[in-house]
């Protein structure tokens, strides 16, 4: 899936969010959005998923301009959006499973076709023994692999991740890149990925957006040469 | 999940809720089944007294043949007539016998001569009794005494009008109260269910697929309260039908007919689950806004 920020701006009262955001993310890319709070990452997220419309400017999903979509064609939209939140947001007295076939449930799958997703997921992110316990059973880590298998059992176009990593200790923190870099070179899955984790960017080799105070300051597509591929490391260290 | 699971879901998660809402519509359908069969025994009593012979004409003694004849041809004139009886003084005095054999003193006393004979006159449409008892009461010289029963129907009439009136009132109350009652309950249940709601919007549920649950929910309020509810009715109906009946006898007051319970089944079914979905319905749209 295709994303475009086209000269993006989104106030909240008097506080400007973000200002003047522009940039594409191609089908099949891999970027993380960094920066600290309230840099303005969670909003471009929010803006992807269309929960907050901007102020001004323009998001593109392939070719849907979010802005002129119709209510009805927003809920297709983020049905082909796989969403893992920094809270997780998964439903409190539903099961691990039923979490997740919930997801598949809205994007219309058959029972079957649901009961055998949810055992590849579940097998994907090692949640076998606790699928049937509901989320206050399970510790950080867990939450956070139900919320990424919820977000792979639908097969979708696009991940956005929103600080993935923020209460899995390091091992997890790299088994969860690990697994979403195998979906991304796999399954040609878009993925935005925030975070403020530098080992985590330094882990991989790919396109970092940096954030502050709502402005894009760097963005390692644009200042990065073909032949130096680790040069936004650099870049980012210094930061 | 179905959304038939997904409502069974919501119904168990908050039992209380669901049983007031479930108690509501049972009081609602009791009262309205209770009135619709009190309402049909009503209607019973009232056609067996619109098609009994409503008008007895008394004649008076010494009439000769052709006398009570020229009356009898009169009466047959008249439209809608189902039936003229003529009663002798002799068969009076055998169906007063009939109606006493248990009191041998009223029956000793009695000789056919001091009964008088009659007419007994049913017709298919009551407006006729009365042009006959106002055409034959003022032959005076002929007709001794005439018996209608006007009144009988008349206050007959009154009472089920009452007891229809007072039926269609209770049971609109009810109705309206169980429709507000089961809107506020769907909200607080959507209330409570905001998270989810919140979770499904953003993981591409559509407005239908969000509100189908809480409907559903509604409906199944509505059958099983509907159900329950002329249950209720239907073995209190059985447990007293019997002396009720010996009550209003010939009058059968408490039907023992299975296809009005059938329609009278359907029709609240099919009502309540329509009460059920409205409730649901106003609730979801007062409480779901996207």
């Amino acid at each position: 899936m295709k994303v475009v920020f086209d000269h993006v701006n989104k106030s909240f009262g008097v506080i400007n969010a973000l200002k003047d955001i522009n940039f594409t993310v191609e089908p099949g890319e891999f970027i993380f959005l960094v920066g600290s709070s309230g840099a303005g990452k969670s909003t471009i997220l929010k803006l992807i998923l269309n929960q907050i419309r901007p102020s001004s400017g323009e998001v593109v999903l392939d070719d849907h301009h979010l802005s002129k979509l119709e209510k009805n064609k927003i809920d297709k939209i983020r049905r082909q959006i796989g969403v893992i939140f920094q809270d997780y947001q998964l439903i409190p007295d539903k099961t691990v499973e039923e979490n997740i076939a919930l997801a598949l449930d809205i994007n219309n799958f058959t029972p079957s076709l649901i009961s055998e997703k949810i055992e590849k997921v579940i097998n994907q992110v090692n949640l076998n023994s606790r699928r049937h316990l509901f989320p206050s059973q399970l510790s950080g880590g867990e939450l956070q692999r139900t919320a990424l298998a919820r977000a792979l059992a639908i097969e979708p176009k696009i991940i956005l991740a929103d600080e993935p990593t923020g209460n899995l200790d390091a091992e997890n923190s790299l088994n969860l890149l690990k697994l979403l870099k195998d979906i991304n070179e796999l399954l040609n899955t878009t993925i935005i990925m925030s975070t403020h984790n530098l080992d985590i960017i330094k882990s991989l080799d790919k396109r970092v957006i940096s954030l502050n105070n709502g402005e894009i300051i760097s963005d390692s597509q644009n200042i990065k040469p073909a032949s130096e591929p680790k040069k936004h490391h650099t870049h980012l260290s210094k930061k | 999940m179905t959304p038939l699971k997904s409502a069974w879901h919501h119904i168990r998660r908050s039992p209380f809720q669901s049983l007031i809402a479930v108690t509501v519509m049972t009081i609602s359908f009791f009262s309205l089944s209770f009135f619709v069969i009190i309402s049909h025994g009503m209607s019973s009593v009232l056609n067996f007294f619109e098609t009994k012979p409503e008008v007895t004409i008394f004649l008076k003694d010494g009439l000769d043949r052709s006398t009570v004849e020229g009356l009898q041809k009169e009466l047959s004139n008249y439209p809608k007539i189902r039936e003229i009886k003529f009663i002798s003084k002799d068969k009076a005095l055998e169906i007063y016998k009939e109606q006493n054999k248990n009191n041998p003193l009223l029956t000793e006393m009695v000789t056919a001569s001091i009964l008088p004979a009659s007419f007994e006159v049913s017709v298919s449409d009551p407006k006729i009794l009365e042009q006959i008892a106002q055409n034959f009461s003022i032959k005076t010289s002929q007709v001794d005494e005439i018996i209608y029963q006007k009144d009988i129907i008349n206050s007959l009439l009154i009472w089920t009008d009452f007891i229809r009136k007072t039926g269609i009132i209770i049971v609109s109350v009810t109705t309206a109260i169980t429709i507000l009652i089961i809107t506020v309950i769907i909200g607080m249940k959507i209330t409570n269910r905001k998270e989810e709601i919140s979770i499904s919007r953003l993981l591409g549920a559509s407005n239908y697929y969000v509100k189908r649950p809480f409907l559903i929910e509604g409906i199944i309020y509505g059958l099983t309260g509907s159900f329950v509810g002329l249950l209720i009715t239907f073995i209190l109906s059985a447990f007293f039908a019997g002396r009720i009946n010996l009550f209003f006898s010939p009058v059968v007051f408490i039907s023992s007919d299975y296809r009005f319970y059938a329609i009278l089944l359907l029709s609240s079914l099919s009502l309540g689950s329509l009460i059920g979905f409205t409730a649901s319905w106003i609730g979801v749209k007062r409480n779901i806004k996207f």
